[in-house]
């Protein structure tokens, strides 16, 4: 927007100066970018700095610049066995959530459901706008021992022992499913719902059976979108501490977890930074692999 | 296999809904150790009033949203403008640039903000969130508007400079108008990003100043009553409205910009 | 009332050129069509004039004053968009109203001017509505009404009838060519549509990647085109190419014979289906053997498609006046005038 003086006068001479078009560009851009980059790329850079150090710069610590903070694998062989911990539980929240959002996906998009499909859809993502910390302490109320799981299994078979598995590894990914199913609903849903019926009605009338058509037509489809949801979902369950925490307790040590700590207990911020940085790295990796598909999945 | 399809989207719904609904229960049963059978019992929100901690979180959740979304929104609102309706060198970059907000886990950017806030002197506490709030925010106002913008035909402005308007006074008068709903939309999303996020917030917050979820989540570690369940109710309503508001401003936005 | 004068205009994008030397001149009054392909620079052009693109290269003058540097809301023009680009939440009132609220002329004044523009454009009694609640047509006079109010030196259609029907665009070119000649500002129209430029304008302008390849009255253009391309654009053209041996083309055995060949050159030469008549005709005229291959039947006439001398493809129209519709492979004699015959640039 180049300003020209404002315009009572009765004839349209207000040609005046116009500023050059880079100007008001920078001015609209300037408040956004500049914020993002006081707030999230110098921090990342500081972190990546921090990265190296030997300790914490506190006080009037001796500071060195190290390599060794990016050994922690080797210093630590305990750190495979949280790494392992941690994509084990990544990739069975992925598949469930990719086994279960996808037939969400195309139960909705296929049961005949009119305009009422619109009404589950909202029902399916709505809770994914509220509060994730909530929703993981929730869990804990149903399956925690003596809790709702628990009194319900009781009513129908009073002699059983405590099904409650709180502060055990499913019960993490039981947690993370549940927060992060709608992602996938919601992109297999948009992939699935822009395949045309005609698409499969030719192939019923070319003789596919259901398990041809769900094979040859609808699951290469919707790849794009069960990716995008893979990517979507993969990408912060490795970050996650908060719900390992709550859910896993002794059992939920995590990458995420074992950052945290060293930021909020051990103090150790070179050590929770080059942590974060191998974790920075993982996720930029997967989107780098799957930038394709991603960006052909967005809206804009 | 219809009948089926019905009766799985039923069962993800019940799962979905299960434990939220059986935290708000909770809430109101008498046991401080949520103890079954259930009594009902409206103590906890009594006790609730008396926890002057969890109101305080509370307050400083809305307010620090509040003021989030009054700077977000038209610092983003600008951005998208500027994205969508300028030609400048480097614009896809830009875009590119608003990802990584949404897209880098809250960990490493809660941690990087730590080190750097710390590190620089800024600190941790009210305006460390806020910075940090806001850079989350941002980028959702971005997209948002951005989806307003394209749905708004650029030659509105032609039009109106054909007529005399200069540039502002056509953005102004028209685009500004047409845009209103999608703006009210992004200031609901600024707000919600604000209010629901806990994992900057926890590692910007001071023990003297918190948000109700790092409160929230501090208490769920220390040991914990039902007047926890009371304010997570609240907290998960507040933000179930603001979704159905803000679909509802997105609705009345598309329609008033169709022919 | 002004008229319009560009010198030297010359524009490229990303270093490939849009426009090329562009000079050209609108009388004051006059209703000019630029006409060409999609790509060919016309509305690239209308942008020029209007002010939304400056150009590298010329000038544009309004009247007496250079407006080159001038930006578009300080040009004082009215333009009308291919969508209408009526502002959807304002009412029809407040849309032509906006101009007149630029330049200052608000309250009784104002109402009583978009009153009249809109008895002008028959729209009396819509002043309330919204946009969406207007058909395409009543839309289209809006914009016409909203472009007109503020009596604008130049008025700028960029392809205004376009999204309408086929019957609308012709009830609508009627009466934008009786509003044109009412209020007589000179007027500049984009279209790509050869018939709506034939039946709208004083001079039409024919552009080719970026240049005006001829301009003049239509009927001119239309009989004489200088180029195979004018001639192929606007309406339909048969041609025959060869060398000119003593005065006259020889084509397979045929010998097409036209005013003014030069002696000796290679020459195309162009004729119009209308222009060419079934029969032996009288000596002196232009005469090839063709064989038909297909009748196109579309009731008050007929469109022959034939193989004439060496094979080549020809086009004759023919007016159904006995209902004799001449079968495939017929063997026929087509003649015509000489003076009906074109040359042009290739």
């Amino acid at each position: 927007m180049s300003a020209g003086p404002a315009t009572t006068a009765p004839a349209l001479k207000m040609g005046g100066r116009r500023l050059p078009p880079w100007v008001a560009t920078t001015a609209l851009l300037l408040p956004a970018y500049g914020w993002l980059l006081i707030a999230i790329f110098l921090p990342l850079g500081a972190m990546f700095l921090f990265s190296f150090m030997t300790a914490t710069p506190i006080g009037n610590k001796e500071i060195g610049y190290t390599l060794d903070q990016y050994k922690i694998f080797f210093t630590q062989p305990y750190m495979w066995q949280v790494a392992s911990w941690t994509f084990q539980i990544a990739f069975a929240t992925t598949l469930i959530c990719a086994l279960a959002g996808f037939l969400a996906a195309l139960a909705l998009a296929r049961s005949g459901l009119g305009r009422s499909q619109w009404i589950f859809l909202i029902l399916i993502l709505l809770p994914f706008w509220t509060n994730g910390l909530v929703r993981i302490f929730s869990w804990t109320m149903v399956i925690r021992e003596g809790g709702f799981l628990d009194a319900v299994v009781q009513f129908v078979l009073p002699e059983a022992g405590s099904v409650g598995f709180l502060y055990s590894r499913p019960a993490i990914v039981l947690g993370l499913v549940h927060g992060y199913l709608p992602y996938m609903v919601l992109t297999c849903y948009i992939a699935i719902s822009t395949i045309d019926d005609a698409i499969v009605e030719a192939a019923e009338s070319l003789g596919a059976r259901w398990w041809t058509v769900l094979g040859r037509i609808l699951i290469p489809m919707a790849a794009p979108g069960l990716i995008a949801g893979s990517v979507l979902i993969f990408v912060p369950v490795v970050g996650a501490f908060m719900e390992p925490r709550i859910l896993g307790g002794p059992q939920g040590v995590t990458l995420g977890t074992v950052i945290e700590d060293s930021f909020t207990q051990g103090f150790n911020w070179p050590q929770g930074a080059a942590l974060s940085f191998m974790l920075l790295a993982v996720v930029l990796a997967i989107f780098a692999t799957f930038s394709g598909v991603l960006r052909r999945n967005a809206q804009w | 296999m219809k009948a089926f399809g019905r009766l799985y989207l039923c069962l993800l719904i019940f799962f979905l809904y299960l434990p939220i609904g059986v935290m708000i229960a909770m809430g109101f049963n008498a046991s401080p150790y949520y103890q079954l059978p259930f009594e009902f019992s409206t103590r906890w929100w009594n006790e609730l009033w008396q926890n002057q901690d969890l109101l305080e979180a509370g307050r400083n959740s809305v307010i620090v949203a509040v003021i989030v979304t009054l700077i977000a929104t038209p610092i983003g609102t600008a951005g998208a403008v500027a994205l969508h309706r300028r030609e400048f060198p480097g614009r896809n970059f830009l875009r590119v640039m608003l990802l990584p907000p949404i897209a880098i886990p809250w960990l490493i950017t809660g941690t990087a903000m730590l080190v750097m806030f710390y590190w620089s002197g800024v600190g941790r506490g009210f305006h460390a969130m806020l910075i940090g709030h806001v850079a989350l925010a941002i980028p959702y106002v971005v997209l948002v508007v951005s989806t307003g913008l394209q749905t708004i035909r650029q030659d509105l402005e032609e039009a109106a400079m054909s007529l005399g308007s200069t540039p502002v006074h056509a953005f102004f008068r028209v685009t500004l108008p047409l845009l209103t709903p999608s703006i009210i939309g992004a200031a609901l999303f600024a707000f919600a990003v604000s209010l629901d996020q806990f994992v900057i917030s926890y590692f910007l917050a001071t023990p003297g100043y918190t948000t109700l979820p790092v409160k929230i989540y501090s208490a769920i570690r220390k040991g914990f009553t039902p007047d926890i369940n009371i304010i997570s109710t609240v907290l998960l309503l507040a933000s179930m409205a603001l979704v159905l508001v803000y679909a509802v401003f997105s609705k009345f936005g598309a329609g008033n910009v169709r022919r | 009332m002004s008229d319009v004068n560009l010198t030297g205009i010359a524009k490229s994008y990303g270093g490939s050129p849009v426009l090329t030397d562009i000079s050209v001149s609108f009388p004051s009054g006059s209703f000019t069509s630029l006409l060409g392909p999609s790509g060919s620079g016309k509305t690239t052009l209308l942008r020029i004039i209007a002010g939304f693109i400056t150009p590298e290269a010329g000038a544009v003058t309004i009247g007496a004053e250079d407006v080159t540097r001038v930006p578009v809301w300080a040009r004082n023009i009215g333009m009308v968009f291919q969508s209408y680009a009526l502002f959807p939440h304002m009412t029809v009132r407040d849309n032509v109203a906006f101009g007149l609220g630029r330049r200052g002329v608000k309250g009784a004044e104002a109402k009583r001017r978009v009153d009249e523009a809109l008895e002008m454009v028959r729209l009396p009694g819509f002043a309330d509505r919204l946009p969406k609640q207007l058909s395409g047509g009543q839309q289209q006079r809006v914009a016409m009404a909203r472009a007109i109010v503020t009596e604008p030196k130049v008025l700028l259609l960029d392809e205004p009838l376009s999204a309408l029907d086929r019957r609308l665009r012709q009830e609508m070119q009627v009466e934008l060519l009786s509003l044109q000649r009412e209020i007589g500002v000179t007027t500049i129209f984009v279209t790509h549509d050869q018939e709506e430029a034939l039946t709208l304008s004083d001079q039409v302008a024919i552009l080719d990647r970026g240049r005006i390849v001829q301009m003049g009255a239509p009927a001119a253009i239309y009989e004489r085109p200088a180029t195979r391309f004018a001639a192929e654009f606007l309406g339909d053209a048969n041609f025959f190419t060869g060398r000119v041996e003593s005065g006259a083309v020889a084509v397979a055995g045929s010998r097409i014979t036209a005013p003014d060949l030069p002696e000796g050159r290679e020459v195309t030469l162009a004729v119009r289906p209308e222009k060419i008549s079934l029969g032996a005709g009288e000596n002196g005229g232009n005469r090839v053997q063709a064989r038909v291959l297909n009748a196109i039947y579309a009731g008050a006439n007929l469109t022959y498609l034939m193989e004439g001398p060496g094979g080549m493809g020809l086009k004759v129209f023919a007016q159904n006046a006995d209902g004799v519709i001449l079968p495939k492979g017929a063997e026929v004699t087509l003649h015509w005038s000489p003076d009906h015959t074109i040359l042009v640039e290739d």
